[in-house]
């Protein structure tokens, strides 16, 4: 799996800090070999196992990210002369829901045409205009699917369909709905929607769950519960 | 609550006649409570404008020898009369902080405040007001919605709707112009006081909704029936509610924690009260706004709707819900003609620890329609498919949208079609 690094100025404040203390520690003669190592390997490996409080302490004890710094004062910028000005670094945040995306935006709405302009001069190598749009829309085709997915194939036909029927009406216990799927090489939810089986093999299958979910302790059963919840609130919109 | 000057927006009907009806009506207020005549207003002609025109003066009107005055014993009365409507700070002082044009007199103001199950007579409560307050009310917030979020699925409509215009949001905006509720309805009390009644709602002529009474009502409140949008969209008020044939079903009796019998069920209140103080509360806002449909015309009324119901927020993408958020978005993507929708791992920390962040896109060809964050794959995939379709709802022309009502007013533009949306990608 690829991991893909957040650019955030706390990761890159950190980042700056970790160089900071190791090029000042590497240029310092009287420290001793023995004591560098472990500071460098572990400022590198990104543990905070220090030797002691104090030193834990100094180590995490990083200044802050340039942005949140009273930057010199500029006399060409009536903004900075004074030396007062507002440090604006919000968190980063989720998109919000009332910015429609391009493609949600119906044909007769006035901003699709204001971004097709940006669009259509996205690869011009002359006209810089909305450099950032192309340039997400280039790193999107290479990031990783959260599911690959194989493409569908539609290779079963109806009589395929009949014999699966046919064999899961025959031995459901033999001719489950996994072993379909592998004999059929299609995926389980299409097996399901194809065949039921009969009430007795489903009435046999729930006891045989229900025999199995009595055997969970009260924290299993609980965790279950908990995650059906957890999901539900989610689907409300509550979390 | 915004402050608004509704006397600038009929300015020009209070130039013509100020304070015409409130110092007559005192004449109106002390006969038989059988035989009173009710206001007639001879409505106008004039086709811009529905401003109600009297065709004689007040004053002239006289009541009719064979009721001869009688005084009453307040008590006796169900509601307070009409006369003491002129006496009560209270309600002079909502007249006044609603900013109400002085066209509305303050015996209009004192009947808004009094409750179908206070007085059964429909002359003497809200009923008729609260009527055509709700008529005007839901149109302009429906007409609203529609302009403003057109690709809304119907129960998120009507989730707004009653976001907006429902009776729980109702009774804060009543609360919220100050208004407070007597203990108990009668003659004696101020008229500056909300009255209805608390004990007494399955008896009496109480209102449980205006609409469309369903045939199958009983049974269907009974058994819990299905019924599905069409169906809903047909029989049922603004709000995708049948309307109630008895106050409380069985069913919701049965799961009361406490009893009738329990004297904390009355005394501290209950689901029962809050339901009837919530329509109670809710009628009297919509009677405020029949008052200033009736007596200083539409635009004013919708200047009126405008400034204190539409001017509230609703964060409209908290109505969601959804089952199968990724078939959702797959079935709108191949009906558009999208490509189909694909989930891309954008970042990801602590894959392997107890409290890992995926944040995952969801993406149609090299578009990205939504993002989100979750801690497992799954949920945060879910969440994505879940913005992107909110995305997809939540589409809105501009936030001045122009809306059909818009082209009654003075010198309006002729009127350009709204976008109007295909229909609902699933069905509910």
């Amino acid at each position: 799996m690829e991991v893909q690094l957040v650019r955030r100025p706390a990761a890159s404040c950190c980042h700056h800090a970790l160089l900071l203390s190791s090029t000042s520690s590497l240029s310092t003669p009287s420290t001793a070999s023995s004591q560098l190592r472990p500071l460098i390997a572990n400022g590198l490996r990104g543990t905070r196992q220090k030797s002691t409080a104090s030193r834990t302490k100094r180590a995490l004890n990083i200044a802050p990210h340039p942005s949140f710094l009273a930057s010199p004062a500029d006399a060409s910028n009536p903004a900075t002369a004074s030396g007062s000005h507002i440090i604006f670094n919000p968190p980063s945040s989720a998109p919000s829901v009332y910015h429609t995306p391009f493609k949600f935006l119906p044909k007769s709405d006035p901003r699709r045409r204001a971004n097709l302009t940006a669009s259509l001069f996205a690869s011009s190598t002359t006209i810089k205009f909305n450099r950032d749009g192309a340039a997400a829309a280039a790193i999107a085709e290479k990031l990783p699917l959260v599911r690959p997915e194989a493409p569908k194939t539609y290779h079963l036909t109806e009589a395929d369909v009949a014999e699966m029927r046919r064999l899961r009406a025959a031995d459901p216990l033999t001719n489950s709905v996994s072993a379909l799927a592998t004999r059929f090489n299609c995926p389980k939810l299409f097996v399901v929607m194809c065949c039921h089986s009969n009430a007795k093999h489903q009435e046999e299958m729930a006891a045989r769950k229900e025999a199995i979910k009595g055997r969970w302790g009260p924290r299993k059963t609980a965790a279950r519960e908990d995650r059906q919840r957890r999901k539900q609130m989610l689907l409300d919109g509550l979390l | 609550m915004k402050r608004l000057r509704l006397d600038r927006c009929a300015g020009q009907l209070l130039v013509a006649r100020p304070r015409t009806c409130s110092s007559p009506a005192t004449h109106v207020g002390s006969g038989l409570r059988s035989a009173r005549p009710s206001q007639q207003f001879a409505h106008s002609t004039r086709s811009q404008s529905t401003a109600v025109a009297f065709s004689e003066p007040l004053e002239a009107r006289q009541l009719p020898e064979s009721h001869p005055q009688t005084l009453w014993d307040p008590r006796e009365l169900p509601s307070p009369s009409p006369e003491r409507a002129l006496r009560s700070a209270k309600l002079a002082a909502l007249h006044a902080r609603l900013s109400l044009p002085e066209r509305i007199p303050l015996q209009t103001l004192a009947r808004t405040l009094v409750d179908a199950s206070a007085d059964e007579n429909p002359q003497f409560n809200n009923t008729n007001l609260a009527f055509v307050g709700q008529t005007i009310m839901n149109y302009h917030v429906a007409e609203w919605i529609m302009c403003r979020y057109p690709r809304l699925p119907m129960t998120v409509v009507w989730e707004a709707m009653k976001g907006y215009a429902g009776n729980e949001v109702l009774l804060q905006v009543a609360k919220s112009w100050g208004v407070e509720s007597a203990a108990a309805p009668g003659g004696e009390v101020d008229p500056g006081l909300l009255q209805f009644n608390l004990t007494d709602n399955t008896q009496g002529v109480a209102l449980l909704g205006f609409g469309y009474r369903r045939v199958e009502a009983k049974n269907s409140e009974k058994y819990q029936w299905r019924r599905g949008i069409a169906n809903r969209v047909v029989f049922d008020d603004d709000f995708g509610n049948s309307v109630k044939v008895t106050p409380g079903t069985e069913a919701e009796a049965e799961d009361r924690p406490i009893t009738e019998e329990d004297p904390s069920y009355l005394r501290y209140g209950n689901e029962d009260t809050r339901e009837i103080a919530e329509r109670a509360h809710a009628y009297f806002v919509r009677a405020v706004v029949g008052a200033v449909y009736a007596h200083c015309g539409r635009d004013t009324a919708k200047a009126f709707v405008k400034a204190h119901i539409l001017s509230r927020t609703l964060d409209f993408s908290r109505l969601f819900r959804f089952k199968n958020p990724t078939v959702e978005l797959a079935t709108l993507c191949a009906r558009e003609d999208f490509e189909a929708p694909v989930a891309r791992l954008l970042s990801e920390t602590g894959r392997l620890s107890r409290t890992p962040v995926f944040v995952v896109g969801i993406y149609s060809g090299k578009d990205k329609l939504g993002e989100a964050a979750g801690p497992s794959l799954d949920a945060a995939r879910w969440k994505a498919a879940m913005n992107a379709l909110k995305a997809w709802y939540l589409y809105s022309p501009g936030e001045n949208v122009r809306v059909p009502s818009n082209v009654l007013e003075n010198n309006a533009k002729p009127w350009s079609p709204a976008y109007i949306d295909m229909g609902e990608i699933i069905s509910r």
